[in-house]
């Protein structure tokens, strides 16, 4: 059987970047990625964006690693195989075609799945979801001949990929379970205002509403809604979130909640297995709670911080989530906790105008986590105040007004 | 590593993620159109590439601009050295 010193299931960021500080700190430590994607490491958070689908920038930005560059740092990039049984007690992990590896050090870096879309007739083709970049291929195809698009789901997704299809001249309906844009994570008025933007730009919103069935031979050629109206189309594009597909890694005996269970140095509850990026759900020292977060930033770090740990450098993980989108001549910036289970309190920062806004949620008297439609210019401020977990108590009026300067508080 | 010297954000490429910021809010910042920019002495802040000389916070160190660089997720900063060799990506 083979043995590898430092075996890592997932090719993206966060098990890319793990594999890259192991070298910087072990120049000679055996390193195999184990990835269920054919390709090299490639931009995720490029994939969603409009200037890449409407191909305004080269196809080949996508890529973030040379394809020589895992021989030239004695990488082994084993890609398009799929990590099926792990053995802690045994140290090794069994691929999907019968192949054993034995290893020293693991990091789960397995990232999230698109969850399915449970509707009658999802499967019919011109059905999409963006997720990887095969995914992406579909849709760059099929916008070139689409006329009429329909967006399930409003989220990131939801929101880029409006911008896409409506800059390539296709028509845009946008179907909303819930009563408005992103809710609950956004209050009425945040999601008020992407809306107007969104409609402004000519994508129809329907809200509180639920696509009972997909029709079409072959292909989908529209979708029926709960109120039995039918929506002719001619593809459809699914973003309704995504889950963690651990059930080989809780098989191994090891402890998952909605993610694998970690600590602040990224260790999983079984010896010498690690996990970092989107599959994570770790004790975030700066937010005091156990948390799962999905982004790439995080993603990155985390894939550093574990590499550290499995070549004995242990360090706690620390930093301060983020994720911004833009378009429709709209900003959205999410920082730190955006979703807090219980106990969150909103404080709305909203400017004269109307037209931009932040919301501060505070927990325990810190500051938690943010968001800010039109407003990414006190990301890094909320940012640094999130880190610090100051007090806010006594400073919970100055935060309501959007003259006062944040950064006054640091 | 070479010491840095300038600084290019690729504005075609750039896609406002904001990492750029997050890691060296002294150097970057987004504009309007959710583009990274520099901030140069003088309050000024520009698209252009930029001299580390020249900008409000020279002092910055090579290893925050290289993070920076780094964490971006197009890789949409260049970084060059003083003989003008490109250092990131």
């Amino acid at each position: 059987m083979e043995k590898v010193k430092y075996l890592i299931i997932g090719g993206g960021v966060a098990g890319t970047t793990a594999a890259e500080t192991i070298r910087q700190l072990d120049p000679a430590g055996s390193c195999t990625i184990i990835s269920d994607e054919p390709y090299r490491l490639y931009s995720r958070v490029m994939l969603s964006k409009p200037n890449f689908f409407l191909e305004k920038i080269p196809f080949d930005q996508i890529w973030l690693k040379q394809e020589d560059w895992y021989a030239k740092n004695n990488i082994t990039l084993m890609a398009g195989r799929k990590a099926t049984t792990l053995d802690t007690a045994a140290k090794t992990v069994t691929l999907d075609d019968g192949t054993n590896i034995a290893y020293d050090k693991l990091l789960l870096a397995t990232g999230a799945s698109i969850r399915n879309w449970e509707v009658t007739g999802a499967e019919k083709q011109n059905v999409f979801y963006l997720h990887g970049l095969d995914d992406a291929k579909q849709i760059i195809a099929k916008v070139k001949s689409a006329k009429r698009a329909v967006i399930v789901g409003g989220g990131f997704i939801g929101f880029e990929m409006c911008d896409m299809l409506r800059l390539a001249g296709i028509e845009v309906t946008l179907i909303l379970r819930k009563p408005h844009f992103w809710d609950p994570v956004l209050d009425q008025h945040s999601g008020a205002l992407i809306e107007a933007a969104l409609e402004r730009s000519g994508v129809k919103i329907l809200r509180n509403s639920l696509v009972k069935e997909v029709v079409g031979n072959v292909a989908a050629q529209g979708v029926i809604l709960h109120n039995d109206i039918m929506l002719p189309c001619d593809m459809i594009i699914v973003g309704i979130g995504t889950y963690c597909p651990f059930e080989w890694i809780k098989n191994a005996g090891i402890q998952v909640n909605r993610g694998i269970l970690a600590n602040e140095y990224l260790a999983t509850s079984a010896p010498d297995v690690w996990v970092a990026g989107d599959s994570a759900e770790f004790n975030d020292l700066i937010l005091g709670e156990q948390i799962q977060l999905g982004n790439w930033a995080n993603a990155q770090m985390q894939g550093k911080i574990a590499a550290r740990a499995m070549c004995g450098e242990k360090t706690e993980f620390r930093l301060v989530s983020f994720y911004v989108t833009s378009g429709f001549g709209i900003t959205i910036a999410f920082a730190g906790n955006v979703r807090p289970a219980e106990g969150g309190v909103h404080i709305t920062r909203d400017s004269a105008d109307g037209n931009s806004l932040s919301r501060i949620i505070i927990k325990s008297g810190k500051i938690i986590g943010a968001t800010m439609i039109n407003n990414t210019k006190e990301l890094a401020v909320i940012a640094k105040l999130i880190e610090k977990s100051a007090n806010m108590e006594n400073d919970k009026d100055k935060l309501s007004d959007p003259l006062f300067d944040l950064k006054t508080l640091l | 590593m070479a010491k840095i010297k300038k600084i290019v954000v690729e504005r075609n490429l750039c896609i406002g993620a904001a990492s750029c910021v997050l890691s060296a809010d002294t150097v970057f910042e987004l504009d309007a159109e959710n583009k990274a920019i520099i901030k140069l002495k003088g309050g000024v802040k520009s698209a252009d590439p930029a001299e580390k000389n020249t900008l409000e916070d020279e002092a910055v160190s090579d290893d925050t601009l290289l993070t920076a660089a780094q964490s971006c997720p197009t890789r949409a900063i260049f970084l060059y050295d003083e003989d003008g060799t490109q250092v990131y990506p």
